[in-house]
């Protein structure tokens, strides 16, 4: 099943010319990446380093040096600037269409999410706050984040999240065939090839579009999704019915999961580690562990950027985190993730790192995979 | 259906937390965010231009490429011209007015 890119009634219905700016921020950002972003460490070598040398009489070490030494470069500068007006641009080119369809597209969801032939199922809860950690902030500069909740039929983080991935992901040379699960199904084969989960959980599933891509690979399991925001799960939910596959979704907090202990075969997630803090990643982990079956797979996969292959380019990555609300980028790039799984009680053997190739372009993903062992016991 | 402008100040409106600055003058970091946007207007306009011309160029049973080769004849030269400087005169207006030192 297509993840980006995909039809459904809850997509705003963009008249020609907001088409024709988004496309013309999908060129803009591919500009600015292919042939302004890409010179960055070239300028940290050729001026930025000798200019903080000289300014404070030694050589840029530490990474707050080297981030210090790229903002001495002119062409750094007006890249980082342009860059973060570019991101702007992706919310204010999908927002407009959304705003304007917003009472369409919210009742198509409720009649989707109504329908009594409905597949899947949406569980909301009113006492849960929004993770607090990220409550406040705009998230990829996604306006109102990813907590956003404007009332009972809202949808709009949800439409923001899809649409804006898409422009956003069409930017960074993705191409419609891109699919985060695909790169999963494809590890699944390679590695565990009689592996057929049965129960499967997507942990931070946003839009929901990995966990329609689940349900569609695997149609006898029953599966389920969490996010923290209630305006992305209604979409999610209505998304999933739209596209005919059956998903249950929970606004759940993966550090505290209200689900019993081994009740999964598989647990899935796609991006949500660079999302959250070192505590909550420790904590979910644990709880990922609790809640998978003895001989269950826990899989997180997410952005390339640890695979940074100089102390320069990782810095030069980690500018998301000051200018782009990744609140959680650089804490995410610096982890130790092996260490983490071990002390959340996933057993050594069973736990691999891979750098993985996108399914459809030239870009990488993370993934790290533990199994847990079939006697259950944990071994940290 | 909410219209378009209050479509627009809704995204404007919606967003929270802060946003860092990379220029040192954060004046001039608004002023490249604006001409970036101008960039994005100008994409959009460029392509309801050529959607005109190709639908005038199946209308006059004419190819694309000799519709838009067509030559000005002299008056309109000279009024493309015109309008050219007036354009010029509003966009750069700051350069020339003696409030900004111009
Ligand atoms: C970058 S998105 C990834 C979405 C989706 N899995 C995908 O790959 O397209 C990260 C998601 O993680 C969610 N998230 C952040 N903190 C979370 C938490 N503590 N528990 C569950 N989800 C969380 C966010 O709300 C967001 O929707």
């Amino acid at each position: 099943m297509r993840v980006r890119d995909v039809q459904h009634p809850m997509l705003p219905q963009a008249t020609e010319e907001e088409l024709s700016r988004q496309r013309a921020v999908v060129s803009l950002r591919k500009l600015l990446n292919a042939r302004v972003r890409s010179q960055n460490v070239r300028r940290f070598h050729e001026e930025g380093a000798a200019a903080f040398a000289e300014r404070n009489s030694r050589q840029p070490q530490s990474p707050d040096d080297i981030q210090a030494a790229l903002f001495e470069s002119m062409g750094y500068r007006m890249w980082s600037a342009a860059n973060r007006s570019a991101q702007e641009m992706i919310w204010m080119s999908v927002g407009e269409p959304i705003f304007r369809d917003r009472d369409r597209m919210q009742a198509a969801a409720r009649a989707l999410a109504e329908a009594p032939d409905r597949k899947g199922s949406l569980h909301l809860d009113p006492d849960y706050d929004p993770s607090p950690e990220i409550a406040g902030t705009d998230v990829h500069l996604q306006p109102g984040g990813y907590g956003r909740d404007d009332g009972p039929d809202d949808i709009v983080a949800g439409a923001f999240y899809e649409t804006g991935g898409n422009v956003f992901s069409f930017g960074q040379g993705a191409g419609k065939g891109d699919s985060k699960a695909g790169v999963i199904f494809r590890l699944l084969d390679e590695e565990f090839p009689d592996f057929v989960p049965g129960r499967i959980l997507d942990l931070g599933c946003s839009a929901g579009a990995a966990s329609c891509a689940y349900a569609d690979r695997y149609p006898e399991a029953e599966v389920h999704a969490l996010d923290i925001g209630a305006g992305m799960l209604r979409y999610a939910h209505a998304r999933a019915e739209a596209l005919g596959v059956a998903v249950h979704f929970h606004q759940m907090d993966a550090a505290d999961l209200r689900f019993p202990e081994a009740s999964f075969d598989l647990i899935v997630s796609h991006n949500m580690l660079h999302e959250i803090g070192a505590e909550k990643r420790r904590r979910a982990m644990a709880e990922a562990l609790r809640v998978v079956r003895p001989g269950g797979l826990v899989i997180f996969q997410d952005v390339d950027t640890r695979f940074a292959p100089t102390e320069v380019h990782r810095v030069e990555k980690n500018w998301d985190t000051a200018f782009n609300g990744e609140i959680f980028w650089q804490v995410y790039n610096e982890a130790d993730l092996v260490a983490d799984m071990r002390a959340a009680g996933f057993a050594e053997t069973g736990l691999r790192e891979h750098n993985v190739s996108a399914v459809s372009n030239i870009n990488r993903w993370y993934v790290i995979s533990g199994r847990k062992p079939v006697d259950g016991t944990p071994t940290a | 259906m909410t219209s378009r402008i209050d479509a627009i100040a809704a995204v404007i409106q919606s967003g929270r937390g802060t946003r860092a600055y990379s220029l040192d003058n954060r004046e001039a970091e608004q002023v490249l965010s604006i001409a970036l946007a101008l960039l994005v207007e100008l994409a959009a306009s460029n392509d309801r231009i050529d959607r005109l011309e190709r639908e005038i160029a199946t209308l006059k049973g004419q190819s694309l490429d000799a519709l838009r080769e067509a030559p000005l004849d002299a008056d309109a030269q000279k009024e493309r011209q015109e309008a050219l400087e007036a354009m010029q005169l509003r966009v750069l207006r700051i350069l020339m007015d003696p409030r900004d030192g111009g």
